[in-house]
């Protein structure tokens, strides 16, 4: 298993990008959403900032603020795999903060409260657990997503199972 | 083809029209996304695949949702000429047969949920056809039944991917109308007639908002459409625009001319990726059709769309904070004035409204506004979507006319709970909304109503929440969403909700004390008073409205230190633990067993239940309901795996040092002398505990043996005597002295037993009747059933006669029908008013009853018992009842009809229900409440007397056996904190160490079922019917154990905590 390049994007990439929105309304939160999907690990390296608001002519204080305000942008590396658990009323009612916690101690991290942005990547990069604050799939509670696939009505030792699943098929992957 | 004017529009109309409905059969797959989710691709695919192999000439498309999300995939099937007919939960096996039945011209009515003859698309009507009466029309099945679809008019029938389906069925019409017949105002007009109110939450009055949107002058104006649905738990949004988006575009297009306004931004989320991906194309279509851009259908009036995804922030709802996320900022609100339409988005004129909103527009201006006032209540016009959600049956999108009960939504249309458990509350609005606890399930759904219980009608978000939420919780968990979406622009908000959230983690976590509660009473109001935007003002509503309707849950967590929902995990060991009343450590004597510790697992069962082969063998068992094993396969049978405890110990040389082991555990005498009033469950369970706790008891019991209803009312098949006898002696052995013929207010006087004694305990139990208030209930062969079986339990049962008719629906009635079939009744029948899903007896006993041959008929309630000259019963009249309104625990009330419907008979057993006797309670001086039940602290079972305490049925009223026990064993540890001044309970339970290791799948295989007696072994005499586990069966069981009680452990590691 290799861990993935943690390289900022090009500046012929980020120009690319910025020449695409020229002017638009909102464009500098669509600059960074585009700009997060096109990195390898699903990210805004600190570089990548600092290059966006020089070009926007924007102090980095406030691309900064943009970044840590909305929950969608990510400052650091994400896995290659994201399992999502929906925390919306319906899911918490069925009993989602239980997977969630599972799901934590499933692969080694820890769960930070119910803070929406609360998420944690395995150190090798495969894998990150985190929540989203509703799916709107809230007749299948709980629900949880694997790489954008929805799950629904999720139990504990299902979403194991498919962990599980995700970390064997990577080891196989890697040793063929 | 650009639709320039009428001609060309009914042109598109009438061709698609006529593919839809003449020339061949088409197949519509639901394919929101909650279809797709539950597999409607793979349902999709496999049609497409089958309709080539059969080389059927029939159009298959994807339709949106029919809001019956429970049962989805939904697919709907038309043969021309034929009515609609909606399957449901299809599945790609269902495939082969559908498609083979439309090949023969049939419609596949297999898995066909409803079917639709005609349907008002409110902007044109569609006629199926008729026929096929043996499916319900849609709106008879109970999950539409009520409900209105004026937004949902077209969602799950047209194709969203296609603008000439929305044309077909009379879309953009009233947009053309709107563009050539009125001007601006008159639509206003229109608009304020309807009197249609935001459907975003405020409720603030669209007209209104349009009028001052109108008047602004600029030459750029803008129209937003909030689909920022941030609400966590409702998604009527994403399904609107998902299954209909051509309704949300013709509505702003209205509202845009009707304002004079340029141009159009939807403010999407980007989590509903489906909703964008729709709304794009029909963007993209619109336009390529000039309903969109310059010269909109051959007028002057332009305008475009277009879309903007959120990222992810609960607070850009608010519509300043949109108009800063749409200018590239952070979304942190502004205090208003200037209000967006005076200064909006770039400083421009702006007008924001909801989804929903918007797609009432075109509905109003093709049929008028005072239409559209005409449904609904005076101040709540129109319908509203709510999603239906969380611990209810029929799950999905129900659109209801405003001012329906909140009941016939939950109970109605939900079907009530999925898992016959309590529904407690109803939580809507979300994060800013209140939770509506059951007792106001009556009030009317309106923008009002709902205002003043303190919840909000928000987006339509209905969370039904059941006896395992912990409303504390639920407050917790909104807080902790509003403090980490608070954008941190306004003190109240951003360092209040911090407090708050603090103070809620500290009382769910059991370290709060009652300060804390006054401390948030006090901070809630603030918050709401203090705050700049929305957000703020209403992030403290959930915790204002628990406060309100369950404030002794909150009281529970902090003086209790007790979470009885089984939600805040700190607060018990595992899910069996917290429901089992006596709090048994289920999985650690599973454990015990597993290991082979056969003593140490019977040492601890006894320290945690002192009749453990009694209740083994008639505990309601409410561990099994919780048990996570139950989501896997079955739950763990784990009363019959301590019955094997207890019974196994019983007959072996074990039971002797178990006793040393139990006299072991015994503390020192402490020289206080407690009196213990009634032999029944709850007495010996105090008796057991303050015994343990080194003080000398005594019981006095009015009747000959102890035991209470365990020895009198539950009949020998159930519990024999002797198993009860051998458990009493145990008792014995530990020191409690026992006296007979000792009744309370005839030569029992509580005056003397308070001087004798330290404290005295009362738990006298309910013996006596409650009348079914019929005629000749009074005549010799009626009995009561607590009556019947205690005769039968001395060993003088009544003659029964031939035909027994049993009165009534809990556990008193079916061991008296059974103990009827086993005196030689040749026909035993049990009447009840209501229907079989709310009997209160355990749903094994009844089937056990039925197949001994019991009968159980429903609806029925007694009118007059029927006597002969000589007073002999003959008969009973019983009147027919239907179910009606839904009560308060969510039941149908029996409403009686004129119906009667006689039974002859030659005895009558009433078994309605038993209540305490009051007057020996109140020749005591004991505080009686209106139901006879004694009235004591729940903390202390102290009643007004200061040295007595009572418990048990006593201060419940008829509750089961470890319900009962448990306040023995509650009041016993308050005595002795009484007496000696500190909680030494804890310390009686002793601490076992065992292995802590989580099995990674599931072990054990099946549940095991227990041995028992087939019914002609049975029915004929009073001999044990279940007969329990073997060893191996009682290992294998245990072993089935998920341990939810090991909380730390890495599992991927094999580690072992």
């Amino acid at each position: 298993m290799s861990v993935r390049e943690e390289a900022p994007l090009s500046a012929e990439q980020v120009d690319e990008v910025i020449e695409r929105f020229p002017g638009r309304t909102g464009d500098v939160l669509r600059i960074l959403e585009t700009l997060q999907e096109m990195h390898p690990l699903k990210y805004l390296p600190e570089a990548t900032l600092k290059y966006v608001a020089e070009r926007k002519g924007l102090a980095l204080s406030n691309v900064f603020s943009v970044v840590t305000f909305y929950s969608f942008f990510n400052l650091n590396p994400q896995g290659r795999h994201t399992i999502m658990v929906c925390r919306g009323t319906a899911c918490h009612t069925r009993g989602s903060k239980l997977l969630l916690d599972g799901l934590m101690s499933e692969s080694g991290g820890s769960a930070n409260g119910d803070d929406a942005s609360s998420s944690f990547t395995t150190p090798d990069h495969e894998l990150t657990v985190r929540t989203v604050a509703c799916f709107g799939q809230c007749a299948l509670a709980p629900v949880v997503s694997v790489d954008e696939d929805i799950h629904g009505h999720m139990s504990d030792l299902k979403l194991k199972r498919m962990v599980r699943g995700i970390v064997k098929r990577e080891a196989k992957d890697d040793n063929s | 083809m650009i639709i320039r004017d009428l001609d060309t529009l009914n042109d598109i109309r009438q061709t698609r029209l006529n593919r839809l409905l003449r020339s061949r059969p088409r197949i519509g797959v639901g394919m929101g996304t909650c279809g797709v989710g539950n597999g409607a691709q793979t349902v999709y695919d496999a049609l497409a695949e089958a309709l080539v192999e059969k080389g059927l000439d029939a159009d298959l498309e994807p339709v949106g949702c029919f809001g019956f999300c429970a049962v989805e995939p939904l697919v709907n099937v038309y043969l021309p000429g034929r009515p609609l007919v909606i399957l449901a939960e299809v599945t790609p096996e269902d495939v082969p047969h559908i498609v083979d039945e439309i090949a023969d011209g049939r419609v596949p009515t297999t898995k066909a949920l409803c079917r639709i003859e005609e349907w008002d698309h409110l902007t044109g009507e569609v006629r199926f056809g008729r026929g096929l009466s043996e499916i319900p029309l849609w709106n008879e099945i109970p999950f539409f039944q009520g409900q209105q679809k004026i937004v949902l008019r077209n969602c799950g029938l047209i194709n969203p991917e296609r603008l000439d389906d929305y044309i077909a069925v009379g879309g953009y019409f009233p947009l053309y109308q709107a563009l050539h017949k009125p001007g601006g105002d008159q639509i206003i007009e229109e608009i304020n007639k309807a009197n249609l109110r935001g459907r975003g939450g405020a409720g603030y009055p669209t007209g209104v908002k349009w009028n001052l949107m109108r008047k602004a002058k600029a030459d750029t104006k803008y129209m937003i459409c909030n689909a920022d649905e941030g609400d966590p738990g409702a998604y009527m949004n994403r399904n609107e625009i998902e299954s209909d988006p051509h309704m949300l575009l013709e509505g702003m297009l209205i509202g845009a001319y009707a304002t004079e306004s340029n141009k159009g931004i939807v403010y999407l989320r980007a989590e509903y990726p489906l909703a964008v991906q729709r709304l794009e194309k029909a963007v993209q279509d619109a336009r390529e059709a000039g309903l969109l851009g310059e010269r909109i259908l051959g007028t002057s009036f332009s305008f475009d769309v277009e879309l903007v995804e959120g990222a992810g922030a609960f607070v850009c709802g608010e519509e300043t904070s949109m108009i800063a996320s749409l200018e590239g900022r952070a979304g942190r609100p502004r205090p208003r004035p200037p209000f967006p339409a005076q200064s909006g988005l770039w400083g421009y004129p702006t007008n924001i409204n909801n989804v929903e909103t918007w797609c009432n527009v075109p509905v109003i201006v093709s049929r008028g506004g005072a239409w559209f006032a005409g449904v609904g209540t005076p101040n709540s016009t129109g319908t509203k979507v709510f999603s239906l959600v969380g611990k209810v049956k029929n799950t999905g999108l129900v659109e209801m006319p405003l001012g329906a009960p909140l009941k016939n939504i939950v109970y109605g249309i939900g079907g009530g709970s999925p898992a016959a458990k309590r529904i407690k509350a109803v939580q809507t609005g979300g994060p800013s909304g209140g939770c509506i606890p059951a007792k106001h399930f009556d009030t009317s759904v309106d923008y009002e109503s709902l205002g003043a219980l303190g919840a909000i009608m928000g987006s339509g978000g209905m969370v039904v929440m059941d006896e395992d939420n912990c409303m504390v919780d639920v407050a917790r968990y909104f807080l902790e969403f509003t403090h980490s979406e608070s954008c941190g622009k306004c003190i109240p908000c951003r360092v209040g909700l911090d407090e708050a959230v603090r103070i809620l983690r500290k009382i769910c976590d059991g370290e709060a004390d009652m300060a804390d509660v006054d401390k948030l009473e006090e901070l809630a109001p603030m918050i709401r008073d203090a705050s700049l935007c929305g957000l703020g003002q209403t992030a403290p509503n959930p915790v204002l409205t628990t406060l309100r309707y369950f404030r002794e849950e909150y009281e529970e967590h902090i003086r209790a230190r007790r979470c009885y929902a089984g939600v805040c995990e700190k607060l018990y060991l595992s899910p069996c633990e917290n429901s089992c009343p006596l709090n048994m450590r289920i999985p650690a004597f599973l454990e015990l067993l597993k290991e082979d510790r056969l003593e140490d697992a019977a040492e601890m069962v006894w320290l945690d239940n002192p009749l453990p082969a009694s209740t083994g063998r008639i505990c309601q068992h409410p561990c099994e309901s919780q048990c996570r094993r139950g989501d896997e396969d079955a739950p763990v049978n784990m009363r019959e795996v301590h019955r094997y405890i207890a019974d196994t110990v019983f007959d072996g040389p074990l039971m002797e040092r178990v006793r040393a082991r139990l006299l072991e555990d015994r503390f020192e005498a402490t020289g206080k002398r407690v009196a213990v009033i009634g032999a029944g469950p709850s007495g010996l369970s105090a008796a057991f505990y303050l015994a343990m706790l080194g003080h000398e008891v005594i019981v006095y019991e009015e009747r000959d043996e102890p035991g209470g209803m365990l020895r009198y009312c539950l009949p020998e098949y159930r519990l024999p005597k002797d198993v009860l006898r051998a458990e009493i002696d145990v008792l014995e052995s530990l020191g409690i002295r026992f006296e007979y013929g000792q009744t309370l207010g005839a030569g029992l006087s509580l005056d003397s037993l308070e001087q004798d004694c330290d404290t005295v305990f009362l738990a006298t139990g309910t013996w006596n009747e409650t009348r079914a208030g019929c005629t000749g209930e009074d005549a010799p062969d009626v009995w009561h059933a607590i009556t019947f079986l205690e005769q039968v339990a001395l060993g003088a049962p009544p003659s029964v006669g031939e035909r027994v008719v049993v009165v009534g629906g809990g556990n008193a009635a079916v061991d008296s029908a059974r103990t009827a079939v086993r005196l030689g009744a040749k026909s035993v029948t049990i009447v009840y008013r209501r229907e079989r899903s709310d009997m209160p007896a355990i749903a094994e006993e009844v089937y056990d009853a039925e197949a001994e041959g019991v009968e159980v008929r429903f609806f029925l309630s007694p009118q007059r018992v029927v006597t002969d000259n000589d007073g002999h019963v003959k008969g009973i009249e019983l009147r027919k009842t239907v179910p009606g309104e839904f009560d308060a625990s969510g039941r149908r009330t029996p409403v009686s009809t004129d119906e009667i419907l006689k039974l002859p008979c030659d005895l009558v057993i009433m078994a309605v229900g038993e209540k305490p006797d009051p007057d020996p309670l109140r020749r005591a001086g004991i505080h009686v409440r209106d139901n006879y039940t004694a009235k004591v602290d729940w903390m202390t079972y102290k009643t007004n007397r200061p040295r007595v305490h009572a418990g048990g049925d006593l201060v419940t009223g008829a509750s089961n056996v470890s319900a009962t026990m448990a306040t023995g064993k509650a009041a016993a540890r308050a005595i002795d904190r009484i007496l000696m001044g500190e909680d030494r309970l804890d310390r009686v339970l002793k601490v076992f160490t065992y292995e802590n290791r989580v099995p990674l799948e599931p072990e054990g295989g099946d549940r095991q079922v227990a041995r028992h007696r087939a019914p002609d072994d049975r029915k004929n005499n009073f001999e044990e019917v279940m007969l329990g586990y073997g060893a191996e069966a009682a290992i294998l069981e245990s072993r089935r154990c998920l341990r939810c009680d090991v909380k730390e452990q890495c599992a991927v590691k094999g580690g072992t905590s």
